[in-house]
């Protein structure tokens, strides 16, 4: 059983990687598989705060990879899912800690123990985005619907097309839309950014206050029902997982008594 | 500073000067970062290495093949001023080239200000301000049927004198550089210069920047920045499906885009080819479907 490694990367800071991250993986861990979540961002580390285990960290990347410990001594169990595990960074150091050939080794050990490893890469194109992608099989690009960042994504994504032999695959995620914004022509709609990337699109979140809280409280908004980026990720989860999932309807929501009446009776599916 | 550059040749394919570095350690570096950028580009692309003075034995010689290998290029001949480095390629198998490798073209900046009326500084500073103050492009349509039927006005004129039975005249071809053909989009941060015409059949995403001396032609949607007739060659042009670029530049001459509107949204792209050209001095930009 050899898992699957997934890079999740962006070029420009602050459009979603992490929260995605930790979203992706604990909505993938909900469906049964083995995940490992991995903190490429050393020195400004933030997947724990995320995940809610920061107080739980002993061990983490660094010192595996400089072998002070097992990585079996550095995987943080999260404290509901069991099957879902934090490899986290470390604070103390920068990106010089690791290179590509000790990020292959870790990922090539982490891949015979889990399904799924989600790799959270750092922002920029230096060397924390070189290693983050060395053991990685596929990408996840994420980008918000603004030209400075679907111009960094471009970016990244050329640098992915050059290494074919090593990334297979990578799709888009488009975080954080406005469709008010959309309908009025203030922000860039999907097709917009689609036209620009000419990538394949895996899934569109919806700019959440939910997000917010959640980070606060360490719960991911993919392991809570009734949130919008909540569903938004869990099905962007079941088509990493190879599910034809139609995309989400995030028409401006009508929240009167009626619509909610109506939604009620409405099949799941629909939402 | 970069100290890589690449030049297409017209008959030995594209040069990759290193010239300008000085240790083995730059001259890897540059390599690997400038063909790992664009490594679809390279593969089967038949390539020729300027080593200039580098001194290398065989093992440092074997460092630098494999980084082309590794992009799936082998260069077809490499020109190199150390006689160490040509017996360490020979134990390669290498192919030495001979003669002087191509230059890249002079920018000749000094020549340029001649292009302005008088070599007053002050006209310098002129051209920069209309670039940041004024909206140099201009749309104009260009009432391209009268030009044709002045062509076949002259055609029923030589018909008339009964030139037409005679043969034809050879059209004459003026001496067409080489034309650089690529059939991929050009993302953010990718660059493709030619000492020649280039052709691009896809996109040119903002980030990418295109650079020739000859003309440019970009199928599908020009949002970078271009740059043709670099060196002096004003009669070039910049022609794409959609011009909707970030800076374009003829020869010494820079024009941007609007200011607003800066991009437009509710997507659904309408194509209207366009090309650039220097009119009177400045960049014009005129519709290229002809009625």
């Amino acid at each position: 059983m050899s898992g699957r490694v997934i890079v999740i990367t962006s070029g420009k800071g602050g459009v979603g990687k992490t929260t995605a991250s930790a979203n992706i993986g604990v909505a993938l861990a909900n469906t049964g598989a083995s995940v490992a979540l991995v903190d490429m961002d050393i020195g400004l580390r933030n997947l724990d705060i995320l995940m809610g285990l920061e107080n739980r960290v002993v061990y983490n990347l660094v010192d595996v990879v400089e072998e002070r410990c097992k990585l079996r001594q550095a995987l943080v169990k999260d404290k509901r899912i069991p099957n879902l595990s934090l490899l986290p960074a470390a604070q103390t150091r920068d990106k010089t800690a690791v290179n590509s050939d000790q990020m292959k080794k870790l990922c090539a050990e982490l891949k015979e123990l889990f399904e799924f490893v989600i790799v959270d890469s750092p922002a920029g194109i230096e060397s924390g985005f070189q290693n983050a992608i060395a053991g990685a099989e596929e990408a996840i690009v994420i980008t918000t619907p603004e030209m400075s960042a679907v111009r960094d994504a471009d970016r990244i994504i050329g640098l992915l097309e050059a290494r074919k032999d090593e990334i297979q695959q990578y799709r888009l995620v488009v975080n954080r839309i406005r469709p008010q914004m959309v309908k009025n022509s203030d922000m860039m709609s999907v097709e917009d950014v689609l036209e620009i990337l000419s990538v394949k699109l895996l899934g569109v979140v919806p700019e959440d206050e939910e997000i917010i809280t959640s980070t606060n409280r360490g719960e991911p908004v993919s392991g809570t029902d009734n949130v919008r980026s909540g569903m938004a990720f869990r099905n962007i989860a079941r088509r990493v997982r190879g599910e034809d999932v139609p995309f989400m309807d995030l028409d401006v929501q009508n929240n009167g008594w009626m619509s909610r009446i109506v939604k009620f009776f409405s099949p799941a599916t629909r939402v | 500073m970069s100290k890589i550059a690449i030049i297409s040749q017209p008959d030995q394919g594209v040069l990759i000067d290193v010239s300008g570095c000085t240790t083995l350690r730059e001259a890897i570096e540059q390599l690997t970062s400038t063909l790992q950028v664009s490594s679809q580009f390279w593969k089967g692309t038949s390539i020729a290495l300027n080593l200039g003075q580098l001194e290398l034995n065989t093992s440092q010689v074997a460092q630098i093949l494999a980084i082309t290998k590794g992009v799936g290029a082998f260069p077809k001949q490499v020109f190199s001023k150390s006689g160490l480095t040509r017996t360490a390629l020979k134990d390669h198998g290498v192919p030495l080239g001979t003669g002087e490798p191509m230059g890249l073209p002079e920018i000749d900046f000094d020549r340029m200000t001649e292009h302005e009326l008088t070599q007053d500084e002050a006209q310098e500073q002129a051209v920069i301000d209309e670039v940041t103050s004024a909206v140099v492009y201009e749309h104009d349509e260009v009432d391209l049927s009268i030009e044709k039927a002045t062509e076949d006005d002259d055609f029923v004129t030589s018909e008339t004198e009964e030139e037409a039975t005679q043969e034809a005249p050879a059209v004459q071809l003026p001496p067409t550089p080489a034309v650089l053909y690529l059939r991929q989009n050009l993302r953010s941060g990718q660059t493709v210069s030619h000492k020649g015409h280039l052709v691009i059949v896809g996109d040119v995403n903002p980030g990418a920047e295109v650079m020739a001396e000859g003309d440019i032609t970009v199928w599908g949607v020009l949002r970078g920045m271009a740059h043709a007739g670099i060196g002096g060659n004003l009669d070039a042009e910049i022609r794409a499906l959609k011009l909707q670029p970030i800076q374009i530049r003829i020869g010494h001459a820079i024009a941007r885009s609007p200011d607003s509107p800066r991009v437009k949204f509710a997507s659904g792209i309408k194509f209207t080819p366009e090309t650039a050209r220097i009119v009177d001095g400045k960049i014009k930009i005129t519709c290229s479907s002809i009625d």
